[in-house]
């Protein structure tokens, strides 16, 4: 989530706009440029309508007392939010709840000291470590769940906690790859201070590096949090019984029926998309408000 | 949600550069590795160890179910030879290809595109069509498939769009609704760090090529695209990785049907162990994506690893 920067932050380039080798009399570049501006809105407003059309069903269906697999305008109505807020589907909720704070907790602590030591510490082979962290964040490990399927059989780890060890490193890699960026930015020199103060490693991460990474942190965080919610096949094939199912295999299990409540499973997978938008609009917050990190050095 | 790179010009150590070993340094710090531990004991444990299982089990005639679910055997090439006559694995392959093939395509055209057409548009435009297709790429997989399904549904938004009613295009043409789809999903990403990487190319190389008398096509071929190049790779390598591993996507919208028409290796592997019962042979295609994605692991490595 590096590179996160909202799109409104993005300044009009009118140099790659002008086509013009030698400047054109006045009113006539201001037509072309009216043209120009024109169509690249057209383009842009129809790129927007079949970005948008896939989602309109999401949110009409919710709304609708008599919602079907169609696009139609709403029987206006919250009847279907009442109906999933109750019993096993907000069970199933709750489980999500658990399953993305527990891997979130882990991958985040675990990533945390790592990071540390990959940006500050003398290590042996740290290049080739680095280099592993790096091909793993890239590679998607969900793709090794038959082996743990097998592995997690064996020892009857076929839960929810187990998996959400699992989730966790699944984020891992890039956790660690992204709060070690944000930890080389931080300067040594309050580290060096509190060090001349005889502090330990921990107080040092505790007192110092965290709290100035924090952002870095936060959206490692968020990264991993959003991965273990979102995530279907692993607790799919990982968890096996019924009352710890998280909300993806719930709304699955819905489409499965022989009569499905339209409108419920659209106010349902609405709830369950709500805590990621949240978190993207948080995270790019801390990206805009990112480095102030000046401050903590004086002079 | 995809992750994504840290991905500019700078250049850092190379890569040989970081495999040697310095001997002109001060010691190691060696109690550096308790920090190391958890993070590479999870990595141990519950990557490198399933993966190294794998090539075992893959190698068994383990079942899901029956006899063999507790006492199976060594079957050495047995599963080798049945994957090589497997017309399914070879089709599911050549579906995985295309899929693959085309995300990627779509999630880099697509999304230069709309970085570089929204870096000039109006504010209010930038809000709220930068906004959809984020919104697009934040929502969970799960949820994606169900309203891409409903979408495409006779009643649905894109028969109404386009006005032919009563025709179901995940039906008529599932490939290519699926590939789609997973565009429409990755896109956010893509259009987020090109935007980055448009606004880091310096105006004075645009401006010079204008003065120059250059068209558009030229200052996109011989300036905007060489500059970019680097983002660009890394941005195919990993949502190829995605499409790879885009499991959520088509089970929820098609289950890799109909017959197999759109049945990419996660699925076939899943079918092979959970459905089959064929544990070690679902293991088994599951090895062949391992080596998929690690092929596409080791280019990405290369490029991310210029910036440590």
């Amino acid at each position: 989530m590096s590179e996160i920067t909202d799109t409104r932050m993005i300044a009009p380039d009118d140099a790659a706009t002008s086509n013009a080798p030698v400047m054109p009399p006045e009113n006539l570049q201001t037509q072309g440029t009216k043209i120009r501006s024109a169509t690249l809105h057209l383009i842009l407003g129809a790129l927007g309508v079949l970005f948008l059309a896939p989602m309109l069903w999401l949110f009409l269906a919710s709304f609708d007392k008599n919602a079907s697999w169609g696009v139609e305008w709403p029987h206006f109505s919250l009847i279907n939010f009442k109906h999933v807020l109750t019993g096993s589907l907000l069970h199933s909720l709750w489980n999500s709840v658990v399953l993305a704070v527990i891997s979130t907790a882990i991958a985040s602590v675990a990533g945390v000291f790592a990071a540390y030591a990959l940006s500050r510490r003398r290590i042996p082979f740290k290049g080739p470590l680095l280099l592993f962290i790096i091909f793993s964040s890239g590679v998607p490990l969900a793709i090794m769940v038959i082996p743990v399927y097998e592995i997690f059989s064996r020892y009857g780890f076929l839960s929810i906690l187990p998996t959400a060890v699992f989730l966790s490193v699944t984020s891992l890699p890039f956790e660690v790859y992204l709060m070690k960026n944000f930890i080389d930015a931080v300067p040594t020199d309050l580290e060096e201070a509190a060090r001349m103060e005889r502090a330990s490693t921990f107080q040092v991460l505790r007192r110092v590096v965290i709290p100035l990474a924090l952002p870095g942190i936060a959206a490692a965080a968020i990264f991993g949090f959003v991965n273990a919610w979102g995530s279907f096949v692993v607790p799919l094939i990982l968890i096996s019984p019924q009352n710890q199912q998280p909300a993806p295999i719930a709304i699955y299990t819905f489409l499965t029926l022989p009569k499905p409540e339209f409108g419920n499973i659209a106010a349902y997978s609405l709830i369950f998309c709500v805590p990621v938008f949240i978190l993207y609009v948080v995270s790019s917050r801390l990206f805009r408000e990112g480095f102030v990190l000046g401050g903590g050095v004086k002079g | 949600m995809a992750s994504i790179p840290m991905i500019d010009t700078v250049t850092g150590p190379s890569m040989s550069e970081l495999w040697k070993t310095r001997h002109d340094k001060a010691r190691y710090q060696w109690g550096s590795l308790g920090l190391l531990a958890p993070t590479f004991a999870l990595l141990i444990l519950l990557f490198l160890v399933p993966m190294g299982f794998a090539v075992y089990l893959g190698l068994t005639n383990l079942d899901l179910v029956g006899p063999t679910a507790i006492h199976s055997s060594f079957t050495g090439w047995a599963n080798l030879i049945r994957l090589k006559t497997d017309s399914t694995f070879w089709s599911s392959l050549w579906v995985t290809g295309i899929f693959i093939v085309g995300s990627v395509v779509g999630v880099v055209v697509v999304g230069y595109v709309l970085a570089s057409l929204l870096m000039r548009a109006r504010p209010w435009m930038r809000m709220i069509v930068g906004g959809i297709v984020v919104v697009a790429w934040m929502m969970p997989a799960v949820t994606a498939g169900m309203t891409w399904y409903a979408s495409t549904t006779g009643t649905g938004a894109f028969a109404t769009l386009l006005g032919t009613p009563n025709t179901n295009f995940l039906d008529d043409y599932p490939l290519l609704v699926v590939t789609v789809a997973s565009v429409w999903s990755m896109t956010g990403f893509s259009m987020l760090v090109m935007g980055a990487a448009l606004r880091n190319i310096p105006s004075e190389a645009i401006e010079a090529a204008t003065v120059e008398n250059s068209s558009s096509w030229q200052r996109f071929r011989m300036i905007i695209l060489p500059l970019l190049r680097p983002t660009m790779t890394a941005i195919v390598l990993l949502s190829g990785l995605l499409a790879l591993a885009n499991f959520s996507l088509i089970y929820i919208m098609t289950q890799g049907g109909p017959g197999s028409a759109t049945n990419i290796l996660p699925l076939y592997s899943y079918q092979q162990a959970f459905t089959y019962n064929n544990l070690a042979y679902g293991a088994l295609i599951g090895n062949v994506m391992v080596v998929i994605a690690t092929v596409f692991g080791v280019f990405y490595v290369r490029i991310a690893a210029r910036r440590i």
